[in-house]
Order: structure tokens, then C-alpha cells, then sequence
């Protein structure tokens, strides 16, 4: 975390962004889709208008860096939003292993916590056979059940013709509404034409205004941290006695 | 502080000869192996219970019977008995029979058991887990207490009038530790009964096992059973070993790389790194398990997972003469040097029969004086 980035959450919790990208190759469009929606998000949680420089400081929870911050803005509705990237193609082996283990290593259980705790979440995943690809439903998939509910989700896709678009409806929305998420209107696909063509910007820029509108709104809440894979926290137990007498007729 | 060994009972490949024991031949085993803990002057031997291959130990009390009657000081116990298919009034008679049999060498671990299909083959659903778990508990815990109990429940039929024979030796029921990896609810369980609460930790990293461990103290406290100190506390372990940890390392990689809860996942480098499987020295081993009291406190009951991955009986055999010989004594020093005073050891029969009878409530049937 820069120095800079410290002075500017000083005294005002920054909103945490988690980015969750499910790009394989480096670099990859699906991380660069992600990374334009994450500036994006930051401007206008800051109350900047659209087409202001990119001026995220990124890092990478993968790597086990400290999140940075960005976007002090200075409007009353302006909030500090600090962006953590977790990419998904270095988790890979971790994600796997957690399927055959039980039990998350220790930088894929520092992104399930980070993505568990966030404000808000950006996701975005190349499509494969007609759907998300299957390194991305893996990691939802071993995330503990209701760890994403009520948490605001931009979602994003790339793919190499725009004819995949529609992935975004059909497999990405049912999976976060699943999770009982709160998804955007506004879903974001780039096909390969759309980095060189009109409207992907202003998609960026009306899903990212979508997004920033739920950060840290009416009902929006940070999570208590995940305290372990079974959740054991004490104030969470029901009292054994409770717990018997429902069951007693 | 207990040691001891526990038993999946798993029929698994020998994956350096291909060879499968015969279900006689892995019964013997488990039985051979109890056998030998008591010669090599372990404290308990536990069986787990199962319903479906490739495990055999489905009758655990009949096991546990036929080891009583070869033993004389090893206790019985099980890893775990599964109170949520089981009937509570067969668990209360079957495990009163035992005590008599064993002279009250007998304690139990209650377990849910995460089998899917076992639940409907038993008649109950897998998703009544904790509820079948709490209500036939707080039954089987009158039955052992309550000479003639009138009952009535979600899950079982009623009984009017019922009385739980044989009555637990010296009125005294047997100790009860309730196993969990994952829920809460069942270390609060266990801290409202004041009974032992036992994290099978093999499979998972330390912060896990200290949170699970600290919410059950937290709780046993808070029902006035004593401190979070003095809360009762089994963990596992796994271990394989020979004197020189390279020897120990080439032997057993074969194993973990085909066992079918080891393979083909992380390496036996990060598995031993994130997990309590030690692979090394006998001075490796104890070293790792002194670290436990690091995160769950001085605890009381140390069970050793010993016959996993489809090693042989004779290998096991000699993993139990080092056991026995080479660690746990110096862990038993080590351990007890430790271990403030005001912690308790796990409650055996002699001592439940002297606190029944310090608190006036024990029953007038068959309690010895002293």
C-alpha cells in the first residue's frame, strides 16, 4: 500500500473492491476487462465523472500483498474505494486440492476470505463450452455457502465473438443469484472486436455506476471476517437448551 | 494424559504389492493392533463405526467385547459411534454391557457421520443431522442416568416406562467425548453436558482445530463445568516412522501417494506442512505433538492414527513398538512438565465412580467402597 493511498483512507474506512478474474493466459483480455471495470468503479464511488485517468494502484491478494487505494475523491457522496485482485490462474492447483482435501491452502484461503469480507465484488471469466469456465465455478464452488449473500456483483465476460454474449444472462446472473448475491442490471461482454469498436466504454462506465451507487448504501454491510471454515465463532452459537427444545413436541 | 491409537477399519490396497486384505484379515488386524497398544503401554484403542465398504468395523461393541476379554488395562473407546442413525436406547444397552464386560474400561465418541446414504438405509435424513444428533443424545444421557424413563421425541418412537438394562456399572455411565471437525453446534453440544469434546484434526490446519477448540472451552466454561482450562480435549494425528526421517519419508510416499484419502492431491511435503501428518523420526513426531498444546491448550486424550494408506499389519506392528517405546513416554514427561496444575485428567471410570460418590449422587446399586 503506497503512502499516498494510507493518508487518503486516514480517518474513513476505505470500501473494499475484490476482483476475481478467471483470465488464463498473461496478459489476458478477461483481466484487462476487469481491470477497466475496477477503475471504473473507483471514479465512481469517488464522484468523478466519466473518462478520468486510471489511477488504481492495484495488488494482488494472490500474491499476498496489502490491498491500495485509490480515489480520494472530495464530493459529499464520494467514498475510497481499495481494489484487491485476486487472479483465480495462480489459485488453480490450491483449488483442486481443495476439492480433494477438504480444506483451502494458504493463499487460496486468504482469497476466500478477502472475496468473503469484501464490499463488493467485480468477477469476470473468459467463456468456455457455452459457459463460464470451469476454474471459475470451481472457486464459487468452494466457497462456504452464503459467503457472498447480500454482497453487490458487477459481472463480466470475454469471449471471442460477441455471439457468446449471452452467457452472461443465462450461466453468470443464475449463478450469483444463486448465491443470493445482488447482482447489476448492467452485465459487461468483450469480444475481441469491442476493444476496437463503440460502447464497450460506456458499458464499463454504466455497470461501474451501477455498482458504486450499492457500495456502502442503504443495506450494503462489510462482513464479519470469516472466522474459519466452519464459521465458529462464539456469539454465533444457538444455545444448546434452545436447540433441544425446539425439538421437543 | 491419555495416548492411544484409532481405527478407520478401511480394507485399502497395499499400493507397493497390489495386494487387498480379506475383511477376516483386517478385523484380525484391528485387533491385533489393539492388542499391541495395550502391550506397548498405550491407554485406549477406538474403533469407528461404519456401514458401507470398503470398512468393516460396522459391530463396534462386539469388536470392543473380544478385545476386552484379551486386555487388561487398555480402554475402549470408538472413533466415532454415530448417534444420528444408531438408536440411542441400543446404544445405552449395548455400551452398559460393555462397561460390565471390561470393568468400565469403556468410554464413547459420538459422531454424526458423513456418509450420505447411511442416513436413509437407518431410516433418518441426512439434513435432521445435528437435530438427531442433539435429541438422541439427550436421550441416551437419561436413559444412563434414569432408571425408568418416559420419553417422547421427533425421531423415535416414544417409551413409557422403559428402563435401559444392564444399568451402567457403579451407576456410573460411561464417558462420553462428542467428535466434530466442522460444527459449532457440537462443540456446544459437549460444553453444555460438560462432556469431551474431541477435533479429529488430521485433515486440517492448525487455525481451524484452535478455533473449534476454543469455542468448545469458551462454552464448557460458560455452563459452569469448571475453566476454559479444564475443558476435556482429545485431537488426532497421524504419523509414520523410522529412525532416520528419509527412511521414513521413502518408505511411506508410495502409500500416500495411491491412499485414496492422501493421493493424488497436494504433495506429502505440503500435506505434512498444513496438515498433523508427520512423516520423520521418532523425535520429529514428538516434537510436532507437543506442538498441539501450542493452539488447543494442555489437552487430555492424544489419539494416533497409525494403520492408514493400506500399511501392512506387520509394518503397523512395528510403528507400534515406536510409538510405545520411543515417543510416548517422553511425551508423557514432556507433557506433564507442561501442563499447569488445575488441569484435569480425562475422566476414567475410578475417577467418575469417586466424583459420583464426593457429590451424593451416585445410585445405591453396586457401588464399591473403598
Amino acid at each position: 500500500m503506497s503512502e499516498e493511498s494510507v493518508r487518503a483512507g486516514e480517518g474513513r474506512d476505505a470500501l473494499r473492491v475484490v476482483l476475481v478474474s478467471a483470465g488464463l493466459s498473461v496478459p489476458s483480455s478477461t483481466r484487462l476487462l476487469g481491470d477497466r471495470l475496477a477503475a471504473a468503479v473507483v471514479r465512481r464511488a469517488a464522484g468523478d465523472g466519466a473518462g478520468g485517468t486510471d489511477v488504481i494502484d492495484r495488488t494482488d491478494v494472490t500474491q499476498g500483498a496489502d490491498g491500495a487505494a485509490s480515489g480520494s475523491g472530495s464530493g459529499a457522496g464520494s467514498r475510497n474505494v481499495e481494489v484487491q485482485v485476486v487472479e483465480l490462474r495462480e489459485l488453480a492447483v490450491e483449488i483442486a486440492h481443495h476439492f480433494t482435501n477438504g480444506f483451502p491452502g494458504p493463499s487460496l484461503a486468504a482469497a476466500l476470505r478477502a472475496v468473503t469480507e469484501a464490499d463488493a465484488l467485480i468477477v469476470v471469466t473468459p467463456v468456455f463450452s457455452a459457459s463460464y469456465s470451469g476454474l471459475f465455478k470451481s472457486f464459487f464452488d468452494v466457497m462456504e455457502k452464503d459467503a457472498l449473500a447480500g454482497t453487490p456483483v458487477l459481472i463480466g465476460a470475454t469471449g471471442g465473438s460477441a455471439r457468446h454474449s449471452l452467457v452472461l444472462e443465462h450461466a453468470m446472473r443464475p449463478l450469483f443469484a444463486y448465491l443470493r448475491a445482488v447482482v447489476v442490471p448492467t452485465a459487461v461482454y468483450a469480444a475481441s472486436e469491442d476493444w476496437g469498436a463503440d460502447g464497450l466504454a460506456e458499458r464499463i462506465e454504466r455497470a461501474a455506476g451501477e455498482l458504486a451507487g450499492l457500495l456502502g448504501g442503504a443495506g450494503a454491510r462489510r462482513r464479519a471476517p470469516a472466522a474459519s471454515p466452519a464459521g465458529a465463532a462464539v456469539e454465533d452459537v444457538v444455545p444448546f437448551a434452545e436447540r433441544l427444545a425446539a425439538l421437543r413436541r | 494424559m491419555q495416548f492411544g491409537i484409532f481405527s478407520v477399519g478401511d480394507v485399502t490396497p497395499d499400493p507397493t504389492t497390489g495386494r487387498t486384505p480379506t475383511e477376516r484379515e483386517r478385523i484380525k488386524a484391528m485387533v491385533a493392533l489393539a492388542l499391541k497398544a495395550e502391550e506397548v503401554g498405550l491407554d485406549v484403542f477406538a474403533t469407528g463405526e461404519h456401514h458401507n465398504p470398503p470398512f468393516v468395523p460396522s459391530s463396534p461393541t462386539t469388536m470392543l467385547g473380544y478385545i476386552a476379554a484379551r486386555t487388561e488395562r487398555l480402554i475402549l473407546s470408538t472413533s466415532t459411534t454415530l448417534i444420528t442413525t444408531n438408536d440411542p436406547v441400543k446404544i445405552a444397552e449395548d455400551f452398559a454391557m460393555l462397561q460390565h464386560l471390561a470393568d468400565g474400561r469403556v468410554d464413547l465418541m459420538m459422531g454424526r457421520g458423513n456418509t450420505g446414504p447411511v442416513y436413509p438405509w437407518f431410516g433418518q435424513d441426512i439434513r435432521q443431522g445435528i437435530n438427531l444428533a442433539v435429541e438422541n443424545y439427550a436421550l441416551l444421557h437419561r436413559l444412563w442416568r434414569e432408571d425408568v424413563v418416559d420419553w417422547e421425541g421427533t425421531f423415535r418412537t416414544p417409551l413409557q416406562g422403559f428402563t435401559s438394562t444392564p444399568r451402567p456399572l457403579d451407576g456410573v455411565p460411561p464417558f462420553v467425548w462428542h467428535g466434530s471437525i466442522r460444527s459449532p453446534e457440537i462443540a456446544e453440544q459437549a460444553a453444555y453436558y460438560g462432556d469431551g469434546f474431541f477435533h479429529n484434526n488430521i485433515f486440517w490446519p492448525a487455525d481451524h482445530t484452535k478455533r473449534m477448540v476454543e469455542l468448545y472451552r469458551a462454552r464448557y466454561a460458560h455452563y459452569g463445568h469448571g475453566t476454559p482450562e479444564q475443558a476435556i480435549v482429545g485431537l488426532g494425528g497421524q504419523v509414520f516412522m523410522r529412525k532416520n526421517s528419509q527412511d521414513a519419508v521413502r518408505e511411506f510416499r508410495p502409500y500416500f501417494d495411491n491412499a485414496p484419502v492422501y493421493g493424488h492431491g497436494p504433495s506429502l511435503e505440503d500435506f505434512t506442512e498444513q496438515t498433523p501428518l508427520t512423516v520423520g523420526s521418532p523425535q520429529q513426531v514428538i516434537e510436532r505433538t507437543l506442538s498441539f498444546r501450542e493452539y488447543a491448550g494442555d489437552y487430555q486424550r492424544q489419539l494416533f492414527l497409525m494403520d492408514h494408506a493400506g500399511l501392512p499389519l506387520k509394518t503397523v506392528l512395528e510403528q507400534l513398538d515406536m510409538l510405545g517405546e520411543e515417543v510416548v513416554p517422553v511425551l508423557r514427561k514432556e507433557f506433564a512438565a507442561r501442563r499447569p496444575a488445575g488441569v484435569p485428567d480425562a475422566p476414567e471410570h475410578a475417577s467418575l465412580v469417586a466424583a459420583a460418590k464426593d457429590t451424593g449422587r451416585e445410585r445405591t446399586e453396586g457401588v464399591s467402597t473403598v
